[in-house]
């Protein structure tokens, strides 16, 4: 979709502002909400394209004045809403409204080897690669109303495949709960001044990486 | 996960300008700035103008090349090795190497220079 959250290429944020290495909260309140996030997410009750689906979803002027882990509460909150796991009256009363039902427990010896081994998305595909390494793509012009992973300021253009990476889950399917739908992912690398024009930067490039259903020949 | 090494032609900058995709096992919680709207929306656009307001500025003849995250494979960049470091072992060289140094937007400390 093209929500707030597809910021490539906007302008008016101002300068990148850098911190010390150890500082990554600013409020106790953000520890919270990361480890209630991460707990909740272990449930196994919505995927992680679900997740980032709900956050792309919140409107505009509001995703762009949250902070980062006001907007992960937001976009909690709506999970557990849809999931029947919490009510809204629930969330503005700040507690309970009856017992809860059971739930998978992520304990916190468990986080750090959980976090350290992530989760697989690559899968087995049945097919063969439609293309190879060194293959001229175009990726699709589109404007889904749904979950997608290519970015408006990559669509409609023309890079250069520079790796097969593999089968993976299709985030665009598996958001809406349609099911893992593997394609092959590819990176594609692009010139800047295909993608922004005549003034940019003619020494640098970006990849993306795409499913093959973002592509065509 | 993707190592990508930095050379005197090409240097690699990473983003996830869709969300705040990042390596996690390897270098933990992204640096607030990497999540933030200013770094997603002009790194893929201006990379030499993000790399300055955070103190790097490479030759004109250096390549950049920006990967911007948007799937679950994940980039991590190996800075260059700086100079006058021949006569270092491992350890001493993993002294230099900053955690911005494999995000992309940093280089690699010179043997001497404050951590």
């Amino acid at each position: 979709m093209n929500g707030a959250a597809d910021l490539g290429g906007m302008m008016g944020f101002g300068p990148v502002v850098p911190e010390p290495e150890g500082e990554l909260f600013h409020a106790e309140w953000e520890r919270r909400v990361l480890a209630v996030t991460l707990a909740a997410g272990a449930m196994g009750r919505w995927t992680i394209d679900e997740s980032r689906h709900v956050r792309e979803s919140i409107p505009p002027a509001e995703y762009l004045t949250s902070s980062y882990y006001a907007i992960w509460l937001r976009g909690l909150e709506d999970l557990l809403v849809a999931h029947g796991l919490v009510s809204r009256d629930e969330l503005a009363a700040g507690r309970a409204a009856g017992p809860g039902e059971p739930a998978k427990v992520l304990h916190a010896g468990d986080v750090a080897p959980a976090l350290a081994a992530g989760t697989p998305y690559t899968r087995e595909m049945a097919t063969s690669a439609r293309f190879a390494a060194g293959d001229r793509v175009r990726t699709r012009t589109m404007h889904p109303r749904g979950h997608t992973r290519l970015p408006r300021y990559a669509r409609g253009h023309t890079g250069t495949v520079v790796a097969v990476r593999g089968g993976y889950v299709l985030p665009d399917r598996n958001a809406h709960g349609a099911g893992e739908q593997p394609e092959w992912l590819y990176t594609v690398r692009f010139d800047a001044r295909e993608l922004w024009g005549d003034d940019a930067d003619p020494t640098s490039t970006v990849d993306i990486d795409a499913w093959e259903s973002y592509l065509e020949p | 996960m993707v190592a990508v090494e930095n050379t005197p032609d090409e240097h690699h900058v990473v983003v996830c300008t869709l969300c705040s995709c990042y390596p996690w096992p390897v270098l933990g919680l992204p640096p607030t700035w990497y999540k933030s709207a200013a770094y997603r929306s002009r790194v893929v656009i201006d990379p030499r103008g993000v790399l300055a307001d955070l103190g790097v500025t490479l030759p004109a003849s250096t390549r950049i090349a920006v990967h911007d995250s948007t799937a679950e494979v994940r980039y991590l960049v190996v800075p260059m090795r700086p100079p006058g470091t021949d006569d270092l072992d491992e350890d001493a060289l993993a002294e230099l190497v900053t955690r911005d140094s494999m995000i992309g937007t940093g280089l690699a400390r010179v043997p001497g220079e404050a951590s």
